[in-house]
């Protein structure tokens, strides 16, 4: 089996405040292979955005990472300097955050951030990095790239601009990409073809993504694997398929069906009770477990550890339980 | 169908817990200018039991101990720590009433700037149109002009309207007023930008379409939200008036000579400065220095640390 | 009281345009003509008694504004509107004692509650303002009552807003709208900035209010879904007009305007994965200058010279009424269609 290009093993990044230290990553691990995309998805709170900032290093106080590696290509990256975390980010990783507003300086135009970009991480004269900027632009979908080197950020429209973020995170041929929510802020029919646009270039490129969003639909459209997050951990893990048709995790099986449809009109919506715990009051055991109706005596004592279950990986006691398939029979029709 | 949370509810922080009071107590920037400025104010208020001698009872003057230097003893036995005056009063009291009556037209000034300002920030910020455009015009128009130059002529035409006797009556309030006039732009813009961006909030949308009348909105809903960082501008400013009325009082069109101020106590000592007699102008001085500083440096740290209140909204 | 018949709330002809800001001495100097925001054109639409009606747009199509004209936060710049019977087209008419029936949730629940506020005073501005209640234990009482009505506890009407999480803010938000004892709602992408598992809370909670108070609501969302699941009539809009409305079912089973269509067709299909939506050309174009003719025309596959020259009129088919020349000229079935 081929190394994965990135490896995340047990993971932790507290933050630090005067009352206490939370958790808000707990012992997180996953591997993305060359090419692939995994989605981490999660609800508000869960401590995705953060597994992805403190991979690229961007971990300020009251953050900061308390434990697990993070290897790059084999190599760890969670122990290096600034100077050479710098230059590892936009080289070998790059970056794709939610806001095109905030994440392009509006006081340079686009094509000079591009340049600029370009010739900080690669060897290139102005003129070539320049040429480089146009084929960049003309491959996220402007219609007249050379002119629109010299706009601004914010002469765009939300769509074009998350085009320009796509060609930054792109313009040094980075192996992986990490992307916070990049299609969050946009409309419906423009987000179809950003992620469209992204999944092709992922493609073409062999790039791998760590793809993190609350968007269901997105994740369905362009992952391979998915990872689910609850309360800073990881409770499920599979192929994109597996994790959205048959979740065994019931944290996931309860936010599959919580999703409205088109096609299922006006009935109640099954919900999950209760709210994502607090970081101050993360519950013992299985952080999931006050809420789950499919609670066992020892979810609230133990915490469960990450094991197959069905099409799936699953941190969750009932599904490890292998021959208590009757038990989860009636729990799921409960 | 429970939809309470499923975790224990917390108890609300007690006051003692908030995090600015930890903020607080953890620097020690604060806590010394804090100190400093309590200790100041309060030998202010209780001048008259603090001060060795009053300054204003024109008995505890003695010709005879004029210009005495720091440390010396008059000629009856009064103990004068940081030297006389040439009317023999004593520097250290003349200080200690002086600081009184530059805290007094300081903190008075703010609070009445900060009244006219807050009010016409709240009312144009809220309701725009005509009178947002004036108000704010003329605020524009003040701010070319420097605030001494403001007070000096309030204060001018003030003594060519009103005879001497009633003039020195109302010096202070006089004073006070014309000190305050040329503050009052700061709170105005600021309140006003901050309403303009509370105003279009939804919980101020909320109480438009329940039907609560605009007055009420303005006084319950938006006046305490943006409060903040009026607190800071106050401290700032609270030093900017206190040596406004300094430099009025240095000038002679201050405070009357019956209630001498620090700036006049400078002033009175500025023509012996180079003929040795330093100790009537440095004190003061200095004392005017000690004070400004604790109250910048409070202000400061009062604004970093609202700071991140203010962006978490 | 109100006629049987007699829909609740009534808009017609609703349009309101915004101008576009300069300092005046530009404006003076550059002699050009004050340009406008076409944010709404000529909006008409009823809701029933006890219904829900839903409008559907993207960013920008003017369903945020219909909602706050209808509110009373804005003016239009044309149109009427009727509530109840009484014309409310105009906000001065607050005083009306018909505008308390008729109250408003907004999309962010971070915004929508005075920070500084309990949520105990938060839930009584609308009793109070309206002296609806006399007495401050028959006070306490009804908040109490409007807590648990929402699932929350009694307990918590001391808590300020920031001690809770999003959906149960959203759930303070509902409380207040329904202290005034309103019979309509509109609710502004009520759930638009929640999790997916809280947004099924709230929905469910929504529906049960509305089965248990009769109450009616003007839903304004961007996702189809959350509106298949809400609404009894839904309204398209793009770019400030209805292009498509009527009975729910049949609008978002059937589509017939090409947007609606293209609309539905870029939801995700989460039980396929893998599965690529069929992505719409270009972007919304500004409102404040919207293309000649229909507005959708440059992004519409079944544009032709009529489209870019002529407004559609809207027409009447069956439950529901479309304005598009290309339906009405019979060439829209042209349009594949992967919908179910």
């Amino acid at each position: 089996m081929a190394e994965a290009l990135l490896s995340v093993r047990n993971l932790r990044v507290e933050i630090v405040t005067r009352r206490a230290t939370l958790l808000a990553v707990d012992d997180v691990s996953f591997d993305i292979a060359e090419g692939e995309v995994l989605g981490v998805v999660g609800e508000s709170g869960a401590g995705k955005s953060i597994t992805g900032n403190a991979i690229i290093g961007l971990i300020d106080p009251p953050l900061r990472r308390a434990g697990g590696e993070i290897a790059y290509a084999g190599k760890r990256i969670d122990n290096l300097d600034a100077e050479t975390m710098r230059t590892l980010r936009g080289r070998h990783i790059g970056a794709v955050f939610q806001d095109p507003l905030t994440s392009l300086n509006p006081l340079l135009t686009v094509g000079r951030q591009l340049v600029q970009t370009i010739i900080t991480h690669l060897d290139l004269s102005g003129s070539e990095a320049r040429k480089r900027a146009v084929q960049l632009l003309a491959e996220v979908g402007f219609p007249a790239p050379r002119e629109r080197l010299d706009c601004y950020p914010h002469e765009l429209s939300g769509g074009m601009r998350q085009r320009v973020v796509l060609a930054l995170a792109f313009c040094c041929e980075p192996n992986l990409i990490i992307a916070d929510e990049p299609t969050t802020a946009l409309d419906v029919s423009v987000q179809a073809q950003v992620i469209k646009l992204f999944r092709r270039m992922c493609r073409e490129r062999g790039t791998s993504v760590m793809l993190i969003t609350h968007d269901m639909g997105v994740i369905s459209e362009i992952s391979d694997r998915v990872a689910v997050m609850y309360a800073g951990r990881v409770v499920e893990i599979g192929t994109a398929r597996a994790v959205l048709n048959a979740p065994a995790h019931p944290y996931t099986r309860g936010l599959m069906a919580s999703i409205p449809t088109v096609q299922r009109t006006k009935s109640e919506l099954p919900q999950i009770a209760g709210n994502m715990p607090r970081l101050a009051a993360v519950p013992s055991g299985c952080a999931f477990h006050p809420r789950c109706p499919c609670r066992l005596p020892r979810c609230d004592r133990e915490r469960p550890v990450l094991a197959p279950a069905g099409e799936t990986q699953s941190v969750c006691w009932l599904t490890a339980t292998r021959d208590d398939t009757a038990s989860i029979e009636a729990a799921r029709d409960a | 169908m429970s939809a309470q949370s499923v975790t224990k509810p917390e108890p609300a922080p007690r006051w003692w817990q908030d995090d600015l009071l930890h903020d607080f107590l953890r620097s020690p920037v604060a806590l010394t200018a804090a100190l400093l400025t309590v200790a100041i104010v309060a030998i202010a208020v209780g001048a008259d039991v603090v001060a060795p001698y009053d300054s204003n009872d024109p008995a505890s003057a003695n010709l005879i101990d004029a210009r005495l230097p720091p440390g010396s003893i008059g000629l009856i036995g009064n103990r004068y720590l940081l030297g006389t005056d040439p009317l023999g009063r004593d520097m250290l009291s003349a200080i200690i009433f002086g600081l009184r009556t530059s805290l007094m037209v300081g903190a008075a000034s703010v609070l009445l700037a900060a009244a006219i300002g807050i009010t016409l920030g709240l009312i144009c910020g809220y309701f725009r149109g005509l009178l947002d455009t004036i108000v704010m015009r003329i605020a524009d128009l003040q701010l070319s002009f420097p605030a001494i130059l403001i007070a000096l002529l309030i204060d001018g035409v003030t003594r060519t309207v009103v005879d001497r006797g009633t003039h020195d009556r109302l010096a202070i309030p006089v004073l006070i007023a014309a000190i305050a006039a040329s503050y009052w732009v700061q709170y105005a813009r600021t309140v006003r930008g901050l309403v303009l961006v509370e105003r279009g909030k939804e919980y101020v949308l909320a109480a438009r379409v329940t039907g609560v009348s605009p007055l009420r909105i303005i006084a319950t809903h938006i006046q305490p939200n943006v409060m903040g960082p009026v607190f800071v501008v106050a401290t700032i400013n609270m030093s900017l008036a206190i040596l406004t009325e300094a430099t009025l009082s240095f000038l002679g069109v201050g405070v009357p000579p019956t209630k001498p101020s620090l700036g006049s106590l400078v002033r009175i000592g500025n023509e012996f400065l180079f003929s040795g007699d330093w100790w009537i102008s440095i004190f003061p001085g200095a004392m005017l220095v000690v004070l400004c500083l604790a109250v910048n440096l409070l202000g400061d740290w009062l604004r970093d640390a609202l700071n991140p209140k203010l962006s978490d909204g | 009281m109100l006629e049987q018949n007699v829909p609740i709330l009534a808009v017609r002809g609703l349009t309101k345009r915004f101008p576009v800001w300069k300092p005046w001495i530009i404006q003076l100097m550059s002699r050009q003509p004050r340009r406008m925001v076409h944010a709404v054109e000529d909006v008409s639409l009823k809701v029933e008694r006890g219904t829900t009606y839903a409008l559907v747009g993207e960013s920008g199509c003017g369903k945020s504004t219909i909602a706050r004209c209808i509110a009373g936060i804005l003016a239009p710049t044309a149109g009427t509107i009727t509530f109840m019977g009484a014309d409310i087209t105009m906000p001065s008419e607050r005083r009306d004692a018909r505008r308390r029936h008729l109250q408003m949730i907004f999309q962010d629940p971070y915004a929508s509650l005075n920070p500084r506020w309990r949520i105990g005073r938060v839930i009584a501005e609308p009793i109070v303002t309206h002296r609806l209640v006399v007495g401050r234990g028959r006070l306490k009482a009804r908040i109490d009552e409007l807590l648990t009505l929402v699932g929350l506890s009694p307990q918590d009407a001391r808590k300020y807003s920031h001690q809770f999480s999003g959906g149960q803010r959203q759930r303070i938000s509902i409380a207040r709208a329904l202290a005034s004892d309103p019979a309509f709602l509109i609710c502004d992408e009520p759930t638009s900035a929640l999790d997916v598992s809280v947004q099924a809370q709230i929905l469910n909670l929504m529906r049960r209010l509305q089965m248990q108070f009769g109450l009616s609501y003007l839903l304004i969302s961007h996702n189809l879904a959350v509106v298949a699941h809400m609404a009894d009539h839904v309204g398209v809009m793009y770019l400030g007009r209805l292009v498509e409305w009527g009975a729910a079912q049949s609008v978002l089973e059937r589509p017939l305007h090409p947007y609606t269509r293209m609309l539905l067709d870029a939801i995700p299909n989460i039980a396929i994965a893998g599965r690529y939506r069929q992505p719409l050309k270009g972007e919304v174009p500004s409102p404040i200058s919207p293309p000649s003719g229909c507005a959708f025309h440059p992004r519409c596959p079944l544009a032709n010279g009529r489209c870019a020259r002529e407004q559609p009129r809207a027409i009447e088919l069956g439950p529901v009424s479309v304005a598009c020349h290309a339906v009405e000229e019979g060439r829209a079935a042209a349009l594949s269609s992967s919908v179910v």
